[in-house]
C-alpha cells in the first residue's frame, strides 16, 4: 500500500522550504499535497461512464472543448470559439499551443477521433446519449473542426461539456485498456497512480495552458462513510470533502479549521405519480397532495435551511428555462382535505412512496416527512426503501408504485431535465401532447428566445397538471479547510481544482 | 486421513457450484446491468449491442451455462465496469482484506486467549468480573458503532491515529481492533470455560501431584487442550468474519474486497461478484478443512473418530 501521510501545516512549510532550496529540481516526495475526500469512486477510470463521480475524476487529466462552470454556465476550454455555419454544422476553433501530458500537440485529429470513438456504439460509451444527434466530424485544418448534427441540436455545447478529448496517437498506441489504466490528456493534473477503492494520486501539470496548479500533488481518496469523511476533514487529513450529510454540518462548523461550502445543485427532487391508476388519474387528488405538503418546513427542518423549495415546477431557479412567474403553492391542509373530499378520495387507499436510500441528500427522511404530512390530511401513506438496481428495474417497467422519489439534474439547461416528462425520455407515465410538442420545438431551434418561451409554458403545464409533487432543489454540500482558497462547491459535483490553493 | 482430505476436497466443487448458481440467479433476477451501466437515455443500438455481448438476451439457464463453460477455462468473464478480467480485479483487492482479517484474527486470538486465561485464573475475583462484563457488553456492540467511537476518540480527540485509509501500521490498528471485537468476547468466554472445565480433569490433578507448578500445568497441559473449542468456534465464524469486514472496510475506507463486492452488486457486475464470492467460498472451505486437520493434529481423540 502506498503510504502518503496527510500533510500537516509544519510538513508543508518544510516541504516548500526544501523545494525552494533545491531550486527548480525534479518533483520531490514531500511536496505540497491537496487531499480530497470523495464520497464515492467509480470502479475504474474508464471514460464515458454515466456518473458524476466518474466524470469528476476523469476531468482532472482530460478536458472537453467547452467546460461547465460552478456558476452553471459554459466556458471555453480546449475550444476558444465556435461559429454556427448552418442549422446543423458548428465550427470550433481549438486553442493553440495546448500540449498533452506526453508533450504532443492537441490537434483537430484528436477531437475528431474522440467524437468518432464515442459515436461508435460498439465502444459502449455511456455518455453517447449526450451527443447522440451528432452525425459526423470534419477536420478543416489542424486547429479547426466542423461538427455536423442530424437535426438542429441546441444543447450541443452542453453535451460536449461531458466529452473528454483523448490523444489519438496515445489511443493508437495503448488502446482503450491502456487509456483506462493510465489516463493521459491536456488537463491540469497528470496521472500518477490509481488504487481502486482507496485513492487516485495525480501530480500537477507544470505546463498546463491555463497556468500550473498551485500545489504539487493531488490525492483524491474514497471515504464512503460520511462520518469518517467529516472526521478526516476535522482531523486535517483531508482539505476538501464531498457530500457533508445534513446532520454532520454542526460538527464541521464547530471545528476551528473547517467550514461548509454550499451551492444549490441543478437537481430537482420530486415525487412522481403513477397517473394511470385511480386515485392519481384525478388531477384534484394531485393538487390536494401539493397543498398538503409543507415544502418550506421540510427545507427548514430536514435540510436545515439549505437548498431551495422548487417553485411549483421541475427546474431549479438558476436553470435556463426556469419560469420566474410560477410560485410554489402555499401549505394549505384545509384546502387539501376539501379537494380530497370533492374527489371522493378513498380514505384507506394505501399510498406507497418508493425511494432509494442515500441516493439524494436526506432522501428517506424527506419521504417519511411527506408521508406524515399526507397522513395529516387523511391519506394512508407509507415509505418503501428500495435497493438501487431493483429501483431501476421498477422504473424501466413503469412499476414504481403510486409515488416515487427521483432527482432530475438539468445541468443548467432545461432540455436535460424536461426530457423525463416526455415519452422519448422513457421514464414518463404522464403524457401531455402540448408538452411533447413544446419540448420538440425547443429542441429543434438554436433561438434562445423561442426555447425560453417553450420551457416557460412547459413549466406552466407541469404546475397545472402536477404529474409530480415538486419538492426541493437539492443542496450540494462540501466541507472545506479554512486555509483553502479559490475553491467552490459545484452544482454538478465535479471537482474543479486548477486554481485552488491553500496557505 | 488422506482419504478424509480427498473426500472433503471432492465435495468442494458441488458446494461451489451451488454458491455460484445462487449468486448468479439472484443478481440476474434483481437488475439489468445494461440499464445500470448505460445512461438511461442511451440509444437502442447501444443497449442491443451490450445486451448481446453479455448474452443477456438468452434465458437465465443458458446464461449460467455460458458462465460455467468460461469458468472451466479459468475465465470468470470480463468486468462490465472495469473492462478487465474479473478474477484479477478481485485478487488485487483481496490482499487488503486478508491483511485486515488476519491482523484482526491474530489480535482476537492473542487478546482473547490471554484475557480468558486471566479470567480463569482469577475466577470470581474482580479481574474476572470486569473482563467478563466488558466481553458481554462488547459482544452486543455493533461493529459500525464501535468503529465510529474509535475514530472519534483516537483520531479526533487524541489525534494518535489517522481516521481512515490504508497505509502504515497506524492505519490498520482501529479497523483490525473493530474486526477483532466481533470475535474477542467469545474467545475470552470459551477460553475461560474450557480452562475451568479442564482444571478438574484427572490429568491436571496428576500433573499437579507430580509437583509441577500451577503456571507450568496451565501452559503445557491445560492450554493445548483448551485450544480445540476455540478452533471449532473460529472455523464456524470465518465466514462471518469476512462478511463483517464489509462494514469495517466501509467505515475505515479500507480498500478491500468487501467494498468491491458491495459496489459490484450495486452495478450488477456479475463476473466480479461471482469471482469474489467463489474465491471467498474456496477460502472459507479450505480454512474449515485446515481447522479440522489442525484439530486432528492437536487432539489424538479427534484423529481416531
Amino acid at each position: 500500500m502506498p503510504n502518503i501521510p496527510a500533510p500537516s501545516r509544519r510538513q508543508i512549510g518544510q516541504a516548500t522550504l526544501a523545494a525552494a532550496i533545491a531550486g527548480a529540481g525534479p518533483a520531490r516526495a514531500a511536496d505540497k499535497t491537496l487531499v480530497v475526500g470523495a464520497s464515492v469512486f467509480p470502479d475504474s477510470l474508464r471514460p464515458g461512464i454515466s456518473s458524476f463521480a466518474s466524470e469528476s475524476l476523469l476531468d482532472q487529466t482530460n478536458e472537453p472543448l467547452v467546460a461547465r462552470t460552478n456558476e452553471g454556465g459554459l466556458t471555453p476550454c480546449l475550444a476558444t470559439s465556435y461559429t454556427v455555419l448552418d442549422d446543423t454544422t458548428v465550427q470550433f476553433k481549438l486553442r493553440s499551443g495546448v500540449k498533452f501530458h506526453d508533450g504532443s500537440n492537441l490537434t483537430a485529429e484528436d477531437v475528431a477521433f474522440t467524437i468518432n470513438y464515442i459515436l461508435d456504439v460498439r465502444n459502449g460509451y455511456g455518455l453517447l446519449a449526450r451527443i447522440a444527434p451528432v452525425s459526423g466530424v470534419t477536420v478543416v485544418d489542424p486547429l479547426t473542426i466542423n461538427i455536423t448534427t442530424r437535426a438542429v441540436f441546441p444543447t450541443l455545447l452542453m453535451g460536449l461539456s461531458s466529452v473528454l478529448i483523448q490523444s489519438k496517437a496515445y489511443f493508437d498506441r495503448v488502446g482503450i485498456a491502456g487509456i483506462q489504466a493510465r489516463p493521459m490528456g491536456t488537463g491540469p493534473f497528470i496521472y500518477e497512480r490509481w488504487t481502486p477503492g482507496d485513492r487516485y494520486t495525480l501530480t500537477a501539470n507544470r505546463n498546463y495552458w491555463d497556468g500550473a496548479p498551485k500545489f504539487d500533488r493531488l490525492v483524491i481518496r474514497e471515504i464512503p462513510d460520511p462520518g469518517t469523511r467529516v472526521a478526516s476533514l476535522v482531523a486535517g487529513e483531508t482539505q476538501i470533502i464531498e457530500e457533508v450529510p445534513i446532520d454532520l454540518i454542526p460538527q464541521v462548523e464547530r471545528s476551528p479549521i473547517a467550514k461548509v461550502d454550499e451551492i444549490t445543485s441543478t437537481a430537482g427532487l420530486i415525487l412522481t405519480y403513477d397517473v394511470r391508476v385511480p386515485p392519481f388519474n384525478d388531477p384534484r387528488v394531485r393538487l390536494a397532495f401539493d397543498f398538503a405538503v409543507d415544502k418550506e418546513a421540510i427545507r427548514r427542518e430536514i435540510l436545515k435551511g439549505r437548498g431551495e423549495v422548487l417553485q411549483g415546477q421541475l427546474l431549479t431557479s438558476t436553470s435556463f428555462g426556469f419560469n420566474p412567474n410560477i410560485r410554489a403553492r402555499g401549505f394549505d391542509p384545509d384546502r387539501a382535505r376539501a379537494l380530497l373530499r370533492e374527489a371522493r378520495y378513498p380514505a384507506r387507499y394505501p399510498v406507497v412512496i418508493s425511494t432509494q436510500s442515500g441516493k439524494y441528500v436526506s432522501d428517506v427522511d424527506i419521504c417519511n416527512a411527506v408521508a406524515g404530512m399526507l397522513g395529516n390530511v387523511g391519506v394512508n401513506a407509507t415509505v418503501n426503501v428500495v435497493e438501487g438496481g431493483v429501483f431501476q428495474q421498477m422504473q424501466n417497467a413503469f412499476r414504481t408504485g403510486p409515488m416515487y422519489m427521483i432527482g432530475w439534474y438539468s445541468l443548467g439547461d432545461a432540455d436535460f431535465a424536461t426530457v423525463w416528462f416526455t415519452q422519448g425520455g422513457r421514464r414518463a407515465i404522464w403524457n401531455n401532447a402540448e408538452y411533447e410538442r413544446l419540448f420538440l420545438a425547443a429542441r429543434s431551434t438554436n433561438d434562445r428566445e423561442i426555447r425560453t418561451a417553450a420551457y416557460h409554458r412547459m413549466m406552466e403545464i407541469l404546475h397545472e397538471e402536477n404529474p409530480a409533487l415538486f419538492l426541493l432543489g437539492l443542496p450540494s454540500l462540501y466541507g472545506v479547510n479554512k486555509r483553502i482558497t479559490n475553491f467552490s462547491a459545484a452544482p454538478d459535483k465535479i471537482l474543479r481544482l486548477a486554481k485552488t490553493d491553500f496557505v | 486421513m488422506g482419504r478424509y482430505i480427498a473426500r472433503r476436497l471432492a465435495l468442494l466443487p458441488l458446494s461451489l457450484l451451488l454458491v455460484a448458481l445462487i449468486t448468479f440467479v439472484i443478481l440476474r433476477l434483481t437488475g439489468n446491468p445494461v440499464e445500470i451501466f448505460l445512461d438511461v437515455n442511451s440509444t437502442p443500438e447501444q443497449i442491443a449491442e451490450l445486451t448481446a455481448r453479455l448474452h443477456l438476451d438468452e434465458p437465465i439457464p443458458v446464461q449460467f451455462f455460458i458462465f460455467l463453460r468460461d469458468l472451466m477455462t479459468g475465465d470468470f468473464g470480463e468486468s462490465l465496469q472495469f473492462n478487465a478480467p474479473a478474477a484479477g480485479i478481485v485478487l488485487e483487492r483481496l490482499g487488503a482484506t486478508l491483511t485486515l482479517a488476519s491482523t484482526g484474527l491474530g489480535l482476537a486470538m492473542t487478546l482473547g486467549i490471554g484475557l480468558g486465561l486471566v479470567c480463569a485464573v482469577q475466577r470470581d475475583r474482580a479481574a474476572d468480573f470486569v473482563i467478563t462484563s466488558v466481553a458481554v457488553a462488547g459482544q452486543s456492540m455493533p461493529s459500525f458503532w464501535l468503529g465510529i467511537l474509535l475514530i472519534q476518540l483516537f483520531a479526533l480527540k487524541l489525534g494518535w491515529l489517522p481516521t481512515s485509509g490504508a497505509g502504515g501500521i497506524q492505519h490498520i490498528i482501529m479497523p483490525a481492533f473493530t474486526i477483532s471485537a466481533f470475535l474477542l468476547p467469545n474467545i475470552i468466554l470459551i477460553t475461560r470455560a474450557s480452562v475451568l472445565d479442564l482444571s478438574h480433569e484427572q490429568f491436571v490433578v496428576a500433573a499437579r501431584s507430580k509437583g509441577l507448578s500451577r503456571g507450568r500445568v496451565l501452559i503445557t497441559h491445560i492450554l493445548p487442550n483448551a485450544f480445540n473449542p476455540i478452533l471449532s468456534f473460529l472455523g464456524i465464524q470465518i465466514g462471518a468474519l469476512i462478511g463483517g469486514s464489509i462494514i469495517t472496510e466501509t467505515i475505515f475506507a479500507w480498500p478491500g474486497v468487501g467494498r468491491l463486492i458491495l459496489n459490484s452488486i450495486a452495478h450488477r457486475d456479475v463476473p466480479v461478484v461471482e469471482a469474489a464470492v467463489l474465491i471467498i467460498a474456496v477460502g472459507i472451505a479450505l480454512t474449515n478443512l485446515a481447522v479440522d486437520l489442525l484439530q486432528m493434529l492437536i487432539d489424538p481423540r479427534v484423529r481416531r473418530q
